[in-house]
């Protein structure tokens, strides 16, 4: 090889590279977003090798945690690494299938990389939410609905839906300024079995325990509790404990908040 | 087998209340919404049915769970890729949350300067906990079932044929 074949090798090493980096952006993104949304390690993982691979780059290894993602791309004789830190873990399934979605054209081939980042940013920001009063008053439903499930008296059904949205109301306020997920769970939870109790007291109900159970269970982390199962089954054991650990944390502060309701209330000894 | 309908039709309905006040915290949109009922009111009126048949609440969750999961698959041309979630979203409904907190206080109970009568208090402490994992396996695993006999293959990495071959590093002398 002449030294003239070696600099023309090197540049074009050099300008694959360069053609990665947005790659691993793209993929990176929807990852991130996948992850923020409540999917399972396998969704983000197939989400984001179809992106890769629809992008032009010909090897993907992705490697997630519970805070942040590496991804390692390749394509020719040039490969890059990349991470990111992932924000709080929630769930928006209309966020999340409009990234499949999304995800899906590109792995067709319908956008060039710049343009797959741009529309990633444009989903991001434009996927719409519920108003949160409407958030609030479906939880409140959706807890009584659970009392009544536990086999909680229909004395109790208004307080545990004023309670559940009430709880859900001044959750988001917390949640919106960034209070720790334990401190809000451990207060909510506070709140809402105290607020269900109190009313469903006063109006008559021979189920006041259940009812103040009833009243938390918007605090339940269930998707995350699936998360966990489905990522242990399918081989990210890693991120599959890390989420079972924060799903019992949560379920011990919002059971120690309910018991401090209960005792102060003379409802639990 | 005894039903009693009345019972049946209370928990399916109060099933598909409960998984639309999640859906709606999920973020479904207004279109899915329906689905998360349907999905609740069909899977629990599965475990009921399956509780009324004298099943314990783990054999009936995980019951419900499959046949939310298969449905959910099933109806995948009209649901899209949203169908497992939907699924997911009808048995939170089925989430022991209260099982837990039975649990937990009774772990606390035992902390106390005198526990009244512990041994009884550990043992029905443990009982809720351990039902409360075997519910939440069953179903994470019911869910899982459909999703892993009815999947297309999809492919998520090059074959080894095709795999990329990383440069060698060197390291300097």
């Amino acid at each position: 090889m002449t030294r003239l074949d070696m600099i023309n090798a090197t540049e074009s090493v050099l300008v694959e590279r360069e053609q990665l980096i947005p790659i691993a952006e793209a993929a990176l993104l929807v990852a991130r977003l996948l992850m923020e949304t409540g999917a399972s390690a396998k969704t983000v993982h197939e989400e984001c090798s179809r992106v890769v691979r629809g992008l032009g780059a010909q090897h993907v290894d992705l490697r997630s945690g519970y805070d942040s993602l590496e991804i390692t791309i390749a394509k020719g004789a040039s490969y890059i690494t990349r991470i990111v830190e992932i924000g709080p873990l929630g769930v928006n399934y209309r966020l999340a299938h409009a990234v499949r979605a999304l995800a899906k054209r590109i792995a067709e081939g319908e956008f060039t990389t710049a343009e797959a980042i741009s529309e990633l940013t444009r989903v991001q920001k434009g996927t719409a939410r519920h108003p949160r009063w409407v958030v609030a008053v479906g939880v409140g439903f959706a807890c009584a609905a659970f009392g009544r499930l536990l086999g909680m008296d229909w004395a109790a059904f208004i307080p545990v839906l004023a309670g559940g949205t009430v709880g859900q109301w001044v959750r988001q306020i917390l949640q919106r300024h960034g209070v720790n997920v334990f401190a809000v769970a451990g207060g909510i939870a506070f709140l809402a079995s105290g607020l269900g109790a109190l009313g469903s007291r006063f109006a008559g109900s021979t189920t006041v325990p259940l009812a103040m159970v009833a009243s938390v269970l918007l605090l339940v982390p269930g998707v995350p509790a699936l998360d966990a199962q489905y990522d242990i089954l399918e081989g990210h054991p890693t991120l599959g404990i890390a989420r079972a650990v924060v799903v019992s944390m949560t379920v011990i502060f919002m059971a120690t908040g309910v018991l401090i309701a209960g005792v102060l209330l003379g409802v639990l000894k | 087998m005894t039903v009693n309908l009345l019972h049946l039709v209370h928990q399916a309905l109060f099933g598909a209340i409960a998984a639309s006040g999640f859906g709606i915290l999920f973020n479904f949109g207004w279109r899915d919404i329906p689905w998360c009922a349907a999905s609740g009111a069909l899977a629990l009126a599965t475990r009921t049915l399956g509780q009324d048949a004298g099943w314990n609440l783990e054999a009936a969750a995980f019951a419900a769970a499959v046949v939310a999961g298969f449905t959910a698959r099933l109806l995948r041309s009209h649901l899209g890729i949203g169908g497992h979630d939907l699924a997911a979203a009808g048995c939170i409904p089925m989430v022991p949350g209260a099982l837990a907190a039975q649990g937990i206080f009774g772990l606390y109970a035992l902390t106390a300067p005198t526990p009244i009568n512990p041994s009884a208090t550990l043992v029905t402490s443990m009982e809720s906990i351990l039902r409360v994992l075997f519910t939440m396996a069953a179903i994470g695993t019911g869910l899982a079932i459909a999703t892993l006999v009815l999947r297309s293959p999809a492919k998520t990495s090059l074959p080894a044929s095709e795999r990329h071959e990383f440069p060698k590093l060197r390291l300097k002398e």
